[in-house]
């Protein structure tokens, strides 16, 4: 069974804004318009954190992507009283619309801000509906959603070497982000296997957890933005 | 809604003509049965262009079946179509490589948008307030001709021409059709680059932005250049910027940025270097000096391009490290180790671009960082820059060259305005000049005094509300789409594609439409083509096939894009300029009196919206800006000490004001500013642009002062001085992603 994990190399990461656009596309995320974005309802699965460091003019800026760390050990999954957010095989922080009943203990638990709430039934001026992601559910009023990795691709490739009876190869399955990403900062891949692009990433002495300390163990590995050779 | 505005209503949407086919059953849509073979729930892709900016990366597009309201032959209805529905970076595209950046992902809502204009429309009310009533292509058609029959041909500034800068086949064409009338198009671009153009024509021999080979650099020192953002081929640029840092073993690129206001790309540089704007080229002047001083390069290394510099072949003495710290504020110990990193780290390249091109000494100083690449010999020469071949399509399509230069657009409106040339008829197509201008040059008061305008917009602006007919394009989703790339590749490319799904509405392709007026003209424009896409056949088919038994078109189409040599005659051929001048540094000339003004204003392509021709789709709107995390607003970036001495707190509504006007906006408090500068995005301050962008935010360009460089005739967009002024407290139009109870959470954990 794979385990599917992120790498995010913050040495090619430009802080573009690519993968949240791409996101927006691929997963079906409405847009809140800006008098609900103003009340911190806007929604991006993936957004792009700043941290500024040192002043003028010794200044510094670093980018990070931010999305679901699909944890190993989620502080959302065990406070939902009606499984909506559980655990799956693979490693996914998934999360089943149709059981939410909007608490919002999970985002409450999320120590990353990675979940959103629908305030709102999403809706699109026609006819931008045609823009819509058949694969991907659209989520109605008082439910929270997030990233998902992509769950849609990642089953539609495994459908797909089933078929063809073949495994999956590494690099096969590229979430919106990962595919958008002009400076291949952002890996996906399996963590299982030891040869993987994003298992050997991981590995790097680069590579830190977001809070690692709080003991979430998350599946997104970032790679140090450094000056010298590591 | 009144009955009046009911009916105006359903006649500029088209669902009158749905209304009118109700009693007519031969005329009823068979709404399932759909237009072109589709599998219900399988996807398709088909290759297309991006159309939002002059790179031309290339599409993937999926394509699946939907239900739309679409127009056919005159009937509105719904019907099952083959829609696109999802935008992705081509991988086999040698600009860029899979990826897209995030104004490309939205352009699939410029297909899609709810206020695309769905047919040609005529003016019903006065200009500018965006009244229209229907009218047929025929008609529509037949008027335009008239009037063009009706115009003086002995007057080569008859008819004016506005459209996007551009090497591709619309633009030959547009080219094509400006020239039967005795002139040239006219394009201006806020953020363009006809000074660079122009300075790698006078050093180089080539008028042409610069391939720069980022991935096999080791030193990469950027003049203002925002090169993974919104300047020049950023998708491509950035796959390389990736490779520069990580994708060699053993080998990590580095990389300092010069400008007075952290650009995204100034975020992700080692060492980010804020020298006074306007002095850049000083700076690069005092590497060379440094670099020959020390015997690093001899003088003579930089060949031509040195020797446009004056004092070059005597070691530039007036550029010495303490005189380049007083000019640029840059420490003369950090102008000698930055020196000799460039000399030491090769392969270095120095790009030049942006705000630092933007004053009225951008020639020298695009000349001055030309000169430190040449003696550093990183001019063809990998991991330093290089000019892309570029096919020619005028020639590949037998159409005459020019047969005078274009007149600025300012001179257009200068004259239109004091009556010594009114055009009889004017065209627009992809430009927003009205919105882009200064308003000190007055274009839309000139263009009022046109007395016939023809937009080819998809959408109402602050420029296609002046037009008094609209024949609206197919968006690019729909139409034959091409592209010749001016840089971000090695070899030439010349990209294709056809529509990847039919048109929506009753809109035509506006070359088709060109091709279609030219024939109708009495002195036809003697095209030899009925349509764009036999017109891009007969270009193709000069090429040279890259895939043996097929011939080069049909290759194209199936590939999305030709890439091999170009034959000689197909080439662009490289010009050089010898104008006999030397360049030498000159103080920047600041427009506003700098104890009245005290801040230098530096407006910059935003993220999202380059120059705000992307601020309609809602995606972007929505997208945080990278550096302050910003949505559906304007601001204005202020330094923190600055902001501390005049009292002014994050959000604060400030007034902006030039000796032009003034723009209100909130604060932004930004560590990465100089403290005399005040910077703003480009792109809101729409007063009509769509739902999306009416009435939001600010517009930076009205306050910019006509200052230009001279030998360009160039805007310095970064040659205004402004004062600033605390309004009051915050109004709640500064909407950031990153902002109120999220960041109040975490400082209560800490």
């Amino acid at each position: 069974m794979a385990r599917w994990g992120m790498a995010a190399d913050l040495d090619r990461c430009n802080g573009c804004g690519g993968c949240v656009v791409a996101c927006h596309a691929e997963n079906n995320i409405s847009t809140v318009g800006p008098e609900q974005a103003s009340r911190g309802r806007a929604k991006h699965w993936i957004r792009v954190e700043r941290y500024w460091e040192g002043d003028f003019p010794d200044v510094k800026l670093k980018f990070r992507p931010t999305m679901c760390q699909q944890c190993g050990n989620a502080p959302c999954e065990p406070v939902c009283p009606t499984y909506a957010s559980h655990h799956t095989e693979d490693g996914l922080n998934a999360q089943v619309y149709n059981r939410c009943i909007g608490t919002r203990y999970c985002a409450n638990a999320c120590p990353y801000n990675a979940r959103f709430f629908d305030f709102f039934n999403p809706s699109w001026e026609k006819p931008l509906q045609l823009q819509l992601n058949p694969d991907v559910s659209l989520r109605e009023v008082g439910v929270m959603e997030k990233c998902t990795f992509c769950v849609q691709r990642i089953r539609g490739t495994q459908t797909t070497a089933k078929t063809e009876g073949r495994e999956i190869r590494d690099g096969e399955i590229q979430p919106a982000c990962v595919q958008a990403c002009s400076t291949r900062a952002l890996v996906f891949g399996d963590l299982e296997d030891r040869e993987s692009e994003v298992s050997r990433l991981s590995r790097s002495p680069r590579g830190s957890k977001l809070l690692e300390d709080v003991g979430t163990r998350p599946a997104v590995t970032y790679l140090a933005r450094l000056t010298e050779e590591a | 809604m009144d009955r009046r505005s009911f009916i105006k209503l359903t006649a500029v949407s088209g669902t009158s003509a749905a209304l009118a086919s109700c009693g007519n059953p031969e005329n009823q849509f068979i709404r399932f049965l759909p237009d072109e073979d589709i599998v219900p729930g399988v996807a398709v892709w088909k290759p297309s262009i991006c159309p939002l900016c002059a790179a031309g990366c290339g599409l993937t597009v999926r394509v699946m079946d939907a239900d739309a309201e679409v127009t056919r032959d005159g009937q509105a209805g719904i019907k099952r179509i083959a829609a696109a529905k999802k935008l992705e970076g081509a991988p086999a595209h040698p600009v860029n490589r899979g990826g897209l950046c995030a104004r490309g992902h939205a352009a699939i809502q410029v297909t899609y948008h709810p206020d695309r204009i769905t047919q040609p429309l005529k003016r019903s009310g006065d200009r500018g307030t965006g009244q229209y009533e229907a009218i047929s292509w025929e008609d529509a058609l037949a008027e335009v001709v008239s009037r063009l029959n009706g115009v003086d041909a002995a007057n080569p500034r008859a008819v004016a021409f506005l459209s996007r800068v551009g090497a591709g086949h619309r633009s030959a064409l547009i080219q094509q059709f400006a020239g039967h009338f005795g002139g040239s198009p006219i394009s201006f671009e806020l953020f363009g680059d006809d000074v660079l153009r122009r300075a790698n024509a006078v050093s180089f021999g080539r008028d042409q932005l610069p391939t720069v080979d980022l991935a096999n650099a080791r030193f990469v020192l950027s003049f203002g250049a925002d090169f993974l953002g919104t300047w020049n081929s950023p998708v491509a640029q950035s796959a390389a910027y990736g490779d520069m840092r990580r994708g060699r073993p053993g080998i990590r690129g580095s990389f300092a940025q010069v400008e007075a206001r952290m650009s995204q790309t100034g975020a992700s540089a080692d060492e980010w270097v804020p020298a006074r704007p306007g002095t850049e080229g000083v700076l690069a002047l005092g590497l060379a000096h440094v670099i020959m001083a020390a015997s690093l390069q001899p003088a003579a290394a930089a060949g031509r391009a040195g020797s446009m510099v004056a004092g070059w072949g005597a070691g530039l003495s007036d550029y010495t490290p303490q005189r380049v710290e007083e000019l640029t504020g840059v420490p003369a110990a950090r102008v000698d180790r930055l020196a000799r990193q460039f000399a030491e780290l090769r392969p270095a390249v120095a790009i030049a671009g942006g705000a630092a091109l933007a004053h009225s000494n951008g020639l020298f100083t695009a000349m001055a960082v030309n000169a430190l690449n040449a003696l550093v010999g990183s001019v063809d020469q990998p991991g330093g820059l290089s000019f892309t071949p570029q096919f020619n399509t005028g020639s590949a399509l037998k159409f005459s060259p020019a047969a005078q230069p274009a007149t600025p657009l300012q001179m257009l409106a200068a004259d239109a305005l004091s009556g010594a040339a009114v055009p009889q008829v004017a065209f627009v197509d992809g430009v927003n000049p009205v919105f882009t201008t200064p308003r000190a040059w007055r274009v839309r008061e000139a263009l009022e005094k046109v007395p016939y305008i023809v937009s080819f917009g998809s959408f109402l602006d602050e420029t296609s509300a002046l037009a008094d007919i609209i024949l609206p394009d197919h968006s690019f989703l729909e139409s034959w789409v091409e592209a010749v790339p001016e840089s971000g590749v090695a070899a030439a490319v010349a990209s294709v594609a056809a529509p990847v799904m039919r048109p929506l509405y009753a809109t035509r392709a506006t070359p088709d439409v060109l091709l279609e007026i030219g024939r109708g003209l009495q002195r036809p424009l003697g095209a030899a083509w009925q349509t764009f896409d036999e017109m891009l056949g007969a270009s193709f088919a000069t090429l040279p096939s890259t895939t043996p038994d097929v011939d080069a078109w049909t290759d194209a189409q199936t590939k999305g894009l030709w890439s091999g040599v170009l034959p000689a005659g197909l080439a662009r051929q490289a010009q050089a300029v010898a104008d006999g001048a030397t360049y030498a540094f000159e103080a920047p000339r600041f427009d506003g009196d700098a104890k009245q003004f005290p801040f230098h204003f530096l407006p910059y392509p935003s993220v999202p919206f380059g120059d705000g021709s992307t601020a309609h789709l809602p995606w972007l709107q929505e997208m945080p800006d990278p550096l302050t995390s910003a949505m559906w607003s304007s601001w204005v970036e202020i330094n923190p000490t600055t902001a501390a001495n005049m009292g002014i707190s994050d959000g604060d509504v400030l007034e902006v004001a030039s000796g032009h006007g003034s723009v209100r906006a909130g604060a932004v408090i930004s560590p990465g500013i100089a403290p005399d500068v005040i910077a703003m995005p480009m792109g809101q301050g729409h007063t009509m642009f769509t739902r999306y962008a009416t009435g939001r935010g600010a517009n930076p360009a009205e306050i910019l002062a006509p200052v230009t460089e001279a030998a360009t005739g160039a805007l310095a967009w970064a040659a205004t001085r402004v004062r600033v002024t605390r309004i009051g407290p915050p109004d709640g139009s500064l909407v950031l992603f990153a902002g109120g109870i999220r960041e109040h959470l975490e400082q209560e954990h800490r």
